[in-house]
């Protein structure tokens, strides 16, 4: 009898083996994004007309229209700097272009206010090269869109990379035998990267939407600042922070929107088919000057890091990082790599999930893409809330907390990495092996996991520099004596002597150059083809 | 994947997660640079680890308590060291506070002292004027923090945004001295000066030692700092003829439902001895409020200057008060 429940019940499990694992990966997330965010709304009545009167002045909807417009204008800028250079770098015989690759991708893996910090020594009132006009722009908007445009151009560039080297040649070789390399651009490479690009142009708004840290070091007032102010200023006010975050639901489905219509519809190539196999277009007579441009666009990115390496190492801040630097790098590398390994986790189901469209992942993605344009500050002290609570105070009170926050808020770097990734994959494998009887966690392991192993490793090393890189989230409720090294560095930047923060800022440097070198290594090789 | 897992339980498994059972939690909003050193003194001393949690220069003073207030239904610190007097109350009114009368501070001026031992001061700052030499001649010397309005100074000012920091406090005491109307004008003034504001005193200090502005509004600390970085800055302690400057010592709170409270205990009398007084002054500039302890060269003691009268409890209401419609002049 007790034979036959069992039997019953596995093969009721089995039926429902899908919806179970969506749900597991789902819990994941609702857990650490939603519940946060929905504990804060319940805010919103008890801060009752403090709240909506926040929402009827005018001052914070010029503020965002303000962001809006420095978002887009960085958007814009990344794209005129990216789109080149990716061409450039997947489909030309430019010079070194694996090496600029690195060199101007390597600033997006960095916290943007570390580089504000660098650009600050470079070109402040008293920088290396600065001057009263060069210290006026830098804290303008022009500097808060310049700085986050070199910051972020790398995310547009390699995207468009990715792309062009993921995309099946025969079209490109079909065009070239009549027509030459300009049009075989313009006309072929980049409409066929279109999908690539509008993502790209999406990650960058959003992250310059939500960014805080760049424009509060500028003096330039934005919409974050001005939530902020509600959390970390005179009056705590998380009712009124979150009324504030209303406005930015219509921001985030409507990226939402347009990463649907742009991208996820637009599914332009498939990869592991002859992606290597043609020879770069000739740059010919040019050769030489667009190699020149392209290095200098390259080592502008670089070169606050060597402002901040020249600051620390004139000022001996190197000898003294051992009295300063404590553990917060190894709490920085291990809560990420705990983070990250769950959100590859969870981006494997629910990025599969919303790329096969099944049911509940599009509005899990939708939940996890709301969780990263919300303010972090926001999502810090909903976390607080939810938390620090005498069941869960053994998490709260441990770098746990600092693993949750950062899959709250980076969920959505596996679940849309992923599913670019099996979006550009073959279905009929997967098909076929339903066809064949295989449950979907059999499928899961066994198809989508081992042809997707590549793409996943990527998502799972994106998303542990992602963590490496947080600082915003973290600041609200890192554990005591438990701080990462972001932290470590803004808290120290309160009156700690320049030389010894700009060297701290280099071992972030460092470290993440490490890792990223360790998760390369870690990341499966592509097959010869 | 199974090279990732144990990694990460290696990562995990760093010195960094050991607990150890004497520890003792402290939130601060005392610069970092200064604050650390004295916890890494008392744990040499004690055995007892202190685990800290630091505000950054932008959110100072406001950081740490706001996390203190999310935090109260559960508290997780044990004591609070705050950067001025005025944050106390703040946990006092929200019955965070846990009385408690520290031997270490019975020679400390009982004005210092909560009578019912909710919050203690020691080490106190004060509000000056930063001026850059080279800017300012000694004919023009800015004397009074009305000097920020004045139209000889147009647009070479700067105060930090006074929704942050000491900056805060300064502002509400403006208003409990002078009372609604005039702190008003005068802000209104600072505005029509084209005075800068600033993401923080530190900047504030950038600012003058590089010759940006010519004079701007920040802590003694940052004065000294600036002056022994060797920038051509002079430290004026304003309104000496009139009001006085404000004096803002640091302030401690035992936390009520700290995690342990015999450890927070034990901190606060050591954080309240003459010996962390005495290296507050000369690691941070901080001015000694006992009159016994020792001073470096260059810095005055509370008793050398002409102090604000000003009850730092009204303050604290009315920095509550003050705050929607300081938010509005700051335009966030």
């Amino acid at each position: 009898m007790a034979e036959a429940v069992g039997r019953a019940l596995r093969r009721a499990l089995l039926r429902r083996e899908q919806m179970l694992v969506l749900s597991a990966a789902g819990a994941v997330v609702l857990l650490t994004s939603a519940l946060p965010l929905a504990r804060l709304l319940t805010e919103i009545p008890g801060a009752g007309a403090a709240a909506l009167s926040v929402l009827s002045a005018f001052r914070p909807w010029l503020l965002l229209i303000r962001s809006l417009m420095l978002a887009a204008a960085v958007t814009a800028c990344a794209i005129a700097i990216g789109v080149p250079l990716g061409l450039l770098i997947a489909r030309t015989d430019l010079p070194g272009r694996r090496a600029l690759w690195m060199v101007h991708a390597f600033p997006m893996f960095l916290p943007p206010f570390l580089l504000a910090l660098g650009w600050f020594q470079l070109f402040g009132r008293e920088g290396f090269l600065g001057g009263e006009v060069t210290a006026r722009l830098l804290f303008s908007e022009v500097g808060v869109v310049a700085v986050l445009a070199l910051t972020f151009s790398p995310v547009v560039t390699s995207m468009m990379a990715l792309a062009l080297l993921g995309m099946d040649a025969s079209l490109e070789e079909a065009a070239r035998v009549a027509a030459r390399p300009w049009r075989v651009a313009t006309r072929i490479l980049l409409p066929a990267a279109r999908p690539a690009l509008a993502l790209a142009a999406i990650v960058v708004f959003a992250l310059s939407v939500s960014e805080l840290g760049v424009a509060m070091f500028l003096r330039v007032d934005v919409f974050p600042a001005a939530v902020f102010a509600r959390l970390g200023g005179i009056q705590y006010a998380p009712g009124e922070a979150f009324a504030l975050v209303v406005p930015l639901m219509p921001v985030a489905l409507a990226l939402l929107f347009l990463e649907r219509r742009l991208v996820g519809a637009g599914s332009f190539a498939v990869a592991g088919l002859r992606g290597m196999s043609r020879a770069p277009i000739p740059l010919s007579g040019w050769r030489p000057a667009i190699a020149a441009g392209s290095w200098s666009v390259a080592a502008a990115g670089a070169l606050p890091l060597a402002a901040l390496a020249l600051r620390a190492a004139r000022g001996g801040g190197f000898g003294k990082l051992p009295q300063w630097i404590g553990q917060a790098p190894w709490t920085s590398i291990g809560t990420a790599v705990v983070a990250a390994t769950v959100i590859a986790a969870v981006g494997l189901v629910l990025g599969h999930g919303a790329a096969r469209r099944l049911r509940g992942a599009s509005t899990l993605d939708a939940l996890a893409v709301l969780a990263f344009v919300t303010p972090a500050s926001v999502l810090g002290v909903g976390l607080i809330a939810v938390w620090n609570r005498p069941a869960t105070s053994a998490l709260y009170a441990s770098v746990a907390i600092l693993v949750i926050g950062y899959i709250a808020r980076y969920a959505v770097v596996g679940i849309r990495a992923v599913a670019s990734v099996v979006l550009q994959s073959a279905v009929h494998l997967e098909e076929a092996a339903a066809a064949a009887g295989a449950r979907f966690w059999r499928r899961l392991v066994r198809i989508i996991l081992p042809v997707n192993l590549r793409g996943i490793a990527a998502a799972w090393l994106l998303a542990v520099v992602f963590c490496l890189r947080d600082f915003e989230t973290a600041v609200l409720y890192y554990p005591p004596g438990r701080e990462p090294l972001p932290v470590r560095i803004f808290t120290l930047e309160a009156n700690g002597p320049p030389p010894v923060v700009a060297a701290l800022a280099v071992a972030h440097v460092l470290m993440t150059a490490l890792v990223l070198a360790a998760g390369v290594l870690l990341v499966p090789r592509r097959r010869p083809e | 994947m199974k090279r990732i897992v144990l990694l990460a339980a290696l990562l995990l498994l760093n010195p960094a997660c050991k607990r150890t059972a004497q520890e003792v939690v402290v939130y601060t909003s005392v610069d970092q640079v200064f604050s650390e050193p004295i916890f890494k003194e008392f744990e040499r001393k004690s055995g007892i680890t202190v685990r800290a949690v630091f505000d950054t220069e932008e959110t100072k003073s406001t950081g740490v308590l706001n996390r203190l207030i999310a935090e109260s239904q559960h508290p997780q610190a044990d004591v609070f060291w705050a950067n001025d007097p005025v944050r106390p109350f703040l946990l006092v009114k929200r019955s965070l506070a846990q009385p408690y009368l520290s031997p270490s501070a019975a020679d400390i001026p009982a004005t210092f002292r909560a009578p019912d031992g909710t919050w203690t001061d020691f080490a106190a700052r004060a509000r000056v004027l930063l001026v850059n030499k080279k800017r300012v001649s000694p004919a023009e010397m800015p004397r009074s923090i009305r000097d920020l309005s004045n139209p000889r100074w147009k647009g070479q000012t700067a105060i930090a945004n006074p929704l942050f920091g000491t900056t805060t406090m300064h502002i509400a005491a403006l208003f409990t001295m002078w009372g609604e109307e005039q702190a008003r004008a005068f802000l209104t003034a600072l505005r029509a000066n084209n005075a800068r504001i600033v993401s923080s005193n530190g900047e504030v200090k950038r600012l003058v030692a590089t010759g940006e502005t010519a004079f701007g509004l920040a802590d003694t600390d940052d004065g000294f700092e600036a002056v022994k970085e060797g920038a051509p800055v002079e430290v004026v302690y304003p309104d000496q003829e009139g009001m006085g400057a404000l004096v803002m010592p640091t302030s401690t709170v035992l936390v009520k439902g700290g995690p342990h409270p015999e450890t927070g205990r034990k901190l606060v009398d050591y954080l309240l001895t003459p010996d962390v007084e005495r290296r507050m002054a000369e690691s941070a500039a901080h001015m000694p409020l006992r009159p016994d302890v020792p001073v470096p060269p260059g810095l005055k003691r509370v008793s050398d200057i002409k102090a604000m009268q000003v009850d730092y409890a009204r303050v604290a209401t009315d920095m509550e008060r003050i705050e929607p419609w300081l938010r509005q002049w700051v335009g966030l």
